[in-house]
């Protein structure tokens, strides 16, 4: 207790000095020096060094998992890196928690929307200031609450009465109240002088009119405090930045100035990585003319799931890896709930073979032949506390209990060691529980379970996170596996060299619908750059082509 | 606890290949050493405990508890919660009477019995599953409802009934000094004990309450499964409360009362997990143990039934606590 309480005061006299030393005796903001992040077994950040500089905007770029949330989870306060240090430029540490990195003049925006509906938008905007406006300790003052929040948007720019039910607003409003609170409330509500916005997508979902006034703000802002722009529009990053930090696999690769580079070269500088065929068994893909390769093992049409994906087609062959890539808020991950019949589209059909069309319901669609793995593995895919051989029959009740409903357990141990050795599972035996494996193995674990069945399609939905190179390999051989024997899978990934090397074709997915088909034969394999434009959408190009 | 661990240890060490079984047993020696322990203080504490008469007088009084907490058992394993069992006994105690007294039914009460049990925890299933509303609210409700209705059918009285056929179901000793009732509580907890290891039903409630979400992405009939784990526990909370009544000669406003607590003690206090996938009927039978001879020593120590609330509600919650791996919990609600 003692050591809290001395912590509070230290970070106290902490805000006191913020406000008072002078911005201009330094030229850094914030720096965070040799980070370094690992959760289990993936490394999030190598030794990352990131500073930003008084005033202007840096744009920090990379793919997905490439370590930029992360960095800004600990820029915030959020998370503590496991070495390394985050400094304020008057030499101050980053505290603990985001309230108290607020109070250091940290203002964010979340990819995810962090607002509470249920309240008007001015307690969203004020959030964690309410002591201030506190009459006679508890009664909040909400007029003047309410003039507080509206002199906030106002000088953003945005209109909007801040009275209203937050869940009223359009998606696109209720991120530029988060904009609005990131960007204002370090001045306004905290009382510092040069604010450090960090922005992770702000732009992802406004529109065109919002865009305007954020751009606006944004320029007001970076005269008074800086910013670090995290944004999968190159053009955008390149316009607004003064400069441009790449991140790869967790590691910073450069760091450029966008008066020197264009889109293509920092496409490059984030995906230019060798890809190796051998690693994902291109050979062995199989042919356009081999046998199987003309018929339909798998069809989809019209499916539907509103703000999701809409009027989705697809066929795949037997033996023929689809790949579907695209931006995280794509749509992907539903999609492949949706053909696997976990999360029902609102329209739309299935067949196999040829036959007869049918809505995707699971149960329905697992006794006919189809797996499913999610991305999510602890909460969707396996339950870690129960045993390797239960994960595996789990959804095989038909097989494994006779028509009296009793279990099948020797056949189910029998199993469950075929598994182990054909697959290589690192485990003491059938019994020992899923949540002493490694990611790799427990990976396993979720295949094996399609492969004790009889399967015709498999829909994988990032099979690889989390899981170790070596691992990886393994996996991907059993995809080849599959195919070798007539399987038909569905790739979803957000790995572009996996996406790449293990597809047949690729489909390419932007705001809910499949926009293009990409070739990838085996050896003449689509580049990293060209799908990143593919997915990033021609909407920038288009857009300036308007101009 | 470090009896537990060695013990562990032992079995990794006789099959090396096939590593531990899962441990339908761990963590039973605490709640054993428990029944030991107080049956061991009770003899020595009191001079009527270790006597046949008193304990067949325990076996009649667990059996009801025991039979009242098979199903239930089922439902907390599948992460859900049943609170109108009581109710269900005291409902289905009373439609028994009513029945064997207006249709003279005699051994065939037991049949109704069953039915309406089956019935109203279908009902409760029902509700839950299909109305997505959550079980301790649906389980909170019918627990009104239905000891409202047993209410209104017993006018507030205790009601009798004579069949001695029907009564020889509870108080007969085809053992000497086991009074019937007892062999159908163990019958009952062995057939559903077995069930729930050797069936597709008793492994879907470990799938359901381990993880729901990994149990629909596979495409398990969830919505299902749940309407049978509260069917099944209605038909034994039904069955409890008939036999209850023959044991007892006559239904009265009373019955069923103690089962709120009692059950719910019970079941986690064997060691079947609140939150789901952990545990099962088989540990029941250990839990009901305790907290029966809690009962009926205290009663002879003297000691007076607000202490006993005191002491039961106690043994409860540090039962919760000792179970519980806090740092797989992070949401409490």
């Amino acid at each position: 207790m003692p050591n809290i309480t001395k912590r509070r005061c230290l970070a106290r006299l902490q805000t006191f000095d913020a406000r008072w030393v002078d911005p201009k005796m330094t030229d850094l903001a914030l720096e965070a020096r040799n980070i370094s992040k690992r959760y289990g077994e993936t490394q999030a950040l190598k030794d990352v060094t990131l500073s930003l500089k008084n005033k202007g905007v840096t744009g920090l770029v990379g793919e997905n998992g490439a370590g930029k949330s992360t960095l800004l989870n600990i820029l915030s306060g959020l998370m503590a890196p496991d070495t390394g240090d985050v400094v304020f430029g008057n030499g101050i540490s980053m505290p603990v928690g985001f309230a108290a990195a607020q109070k250091m003049g940290i203002g964010r925006v979340f990819q995810e929307q962090s607002l509470i509906g249920h309240v008007p938008v001015f307690e969203n905007l004020l959030m964690g200031t309410d002591h201030l406006y506190a009459r006679f300790g508890q009664f909040l003052s909400r007029r003047r609450m309410i003039a507080k929040a509206q002199d906030m948007v106002d000088q953003a720019g945005f209109s909007i009465d801040v009275r209203r039910m937050t869940r009223d607003l359009t998606f696109s409003q209720r991120q530029m109240i988060e904009i609005v609170r990131a960007c204002l409330g370090p001045s306004m509500l905290f009382g510092v002088g040069s604010p450090i916005v960090l922005l992770d997508e702000p732009t992802a979902s406004l529109e065109r009119g919002d865009e305007v006034v954020f751009l606006n703000l944004l320029e007001n802002l970076r005269e008074e405090g800086s910013l670090l722009f995290v944004s999968h529009r190159l053009g955008e990053v390149l316009d607004l930045c003064d400069s441009v930090v790449v991140f790869k696999d967790g590691q910073r690769v450069a760091e450029v100035l966008p008066e020197n580079v264009g889109e293509r070269e920092l496409h490059q500088l984030m995906v230019g990585r060798e890809r190796d065929a051998d690693y994902y068994h291109e050979n062995r893909q199989k042919k356009p003319d081999s046998q199987g390769m003309d018929s339909i093992r798998f069809s989809a049409r019209g499916l539907t799931r509103p703000g999701q994906y809409e009027d989705v087609d697809l066929r795949v062959a037997p033996g023929e890896v689809l790949g579907i890539g695209g931006l995280l808020e794509s749509g992907k991950a539903a999609l492949g709930q949706g053909l696997a019949g976990v999360e029902r589209p609102a329209s739309g059909e299935i067949s196999f073979d040829g036959e007869s069309w049918l809505q995707p319901v699971a149960s329905k669609l697992i006794n006919m032949g189809v797996g499913y793995i999610p991305a999510e593995r602890l909460t969707e895919g396996m339950i870690a506390e129960q045993p390797l051989a239960w994960n595996i029959t789990l959804p095989s009740g038909d097989i494994f209990s006779n028509a009296l409903g009793i279990w099948r357990h020797a056949e189910e141990i029998d199993v469950a060691r075929e598994m182990i050795d054909g697959l290589k599972i690192k485990a003491g035996g059938p019994h020992v529980t899923c949540d002493s494996l490694s990611g790799g193995n427990q990976q396993k674990v979720v295949l094996a379970r399609w492969l004790a069945r009889d399967i015709k399609v498999l829909i994988l939905d990032n099979p690889t996170r989390g899981v170790d190179a070596g691992a990886k390999e393994e996996i991907y051989s059993m995809i080849r596996d599959l195919t070798d024997t007539g399987v038909a899978i569905v790739l979803i990934t957000d790995e572009l060299l996996e996406l790449i090397g293990l597809s047949n074709r690729i489909a390419i997915m932007r705001h809910g619908q499949i926009t293009e088909i990409i070739p990838s034969p085996a050896h003449q394999k689509p580049t990293e750059q060209l799908l990143v434009a593919a997915m990033l959408s021609s909407r920038e190009a288009c857009e300036r082509e308007a101009a | 606890m470090s009896q537990d661990i060695s013990s562990k240890n032992e079995r990794i060490a006789e099959k090396p290949d096939d590593g531990p079984k899962l441990d339908l047993t761990s963590g039973i020696m605490l709640p054993v050493a428990v029944v030991v322990s107080l049956i061991v203080f009770f003899s020595i504490a009191t001079e009527s405990f270790l006597t046949v008469r008193n304990m067949t007088g325990i076996l009649g009084q667990a059996s009801t508890l025991l039979l009242a907490c098979l199903g239930a058992s089922f439902v907390i394993l599948m992460g859900c919660i049943d609170l109108s069992v009581g109710a269900i006994v005291l409902l289905v105690g009373a439609i028994t009477v009513k029945s064997l007294n207006l249709f003279d039914v005699g051994i065939g009460a037991l049949l109704v019995a069953m039915f309406a049990g089956a019935g109203l925890g279908a009902l409760n299933g029902l509700i839950y599953a299909i109305g997505r509303i959550p079980s301790f609210v649906v389980t909170l409700g019918t627990l009104s409802v239905f000891t409202g209705a047993a209410w209104e059918i017993l006018q507030g009285r205790a009601l009798r009934f004579t069949s001695y056929s029907f009564e020889e179901l509870a108080i007969g000793q085809f053992i000497p000094a086991i009074p019937n009732i007892a062999l159908f509580a163990i019958g009952i907890w062995a057939i559903l004990a077995l069930a729930g290891r050797y069936t597709r039903f008793g492994r879907y409630m470990y799938f359901i309450g381990g993880g729901e979400a990994v149990s629909r992405t596979a495409g398990l009939p969830v919505l299902r499964y749940k309407i049978y784990a509260f069917a099944l526990s209605g038909l034994t909370a039904g069955l409890a409360g008939s036999l209850a009544v023959a044991r007892l000669g006559a239904a009265g406003p009373t019955l069923g009362q103690d089962l709120l607590l009692n059950t719910l003690a019970a079941i986690v206090v064997g060691g079947t997990s609140l939150s789901g996938g952990i545990g099962g009927v088989h540990r029941t039978l250990i839990g009901v143990a305790i907290i029966a001879l809690l009962d009926n020593g205290l009663n002879l120590m003297g000691v007076n039934q607000y202490t006993q609330m005191m002491i039961k509600g106690a043994v409860v919650v540090v039962a919760v606590l000792i179970g519980q791996d806090r740092t797989k919990s992070t949401v409490i609600k």
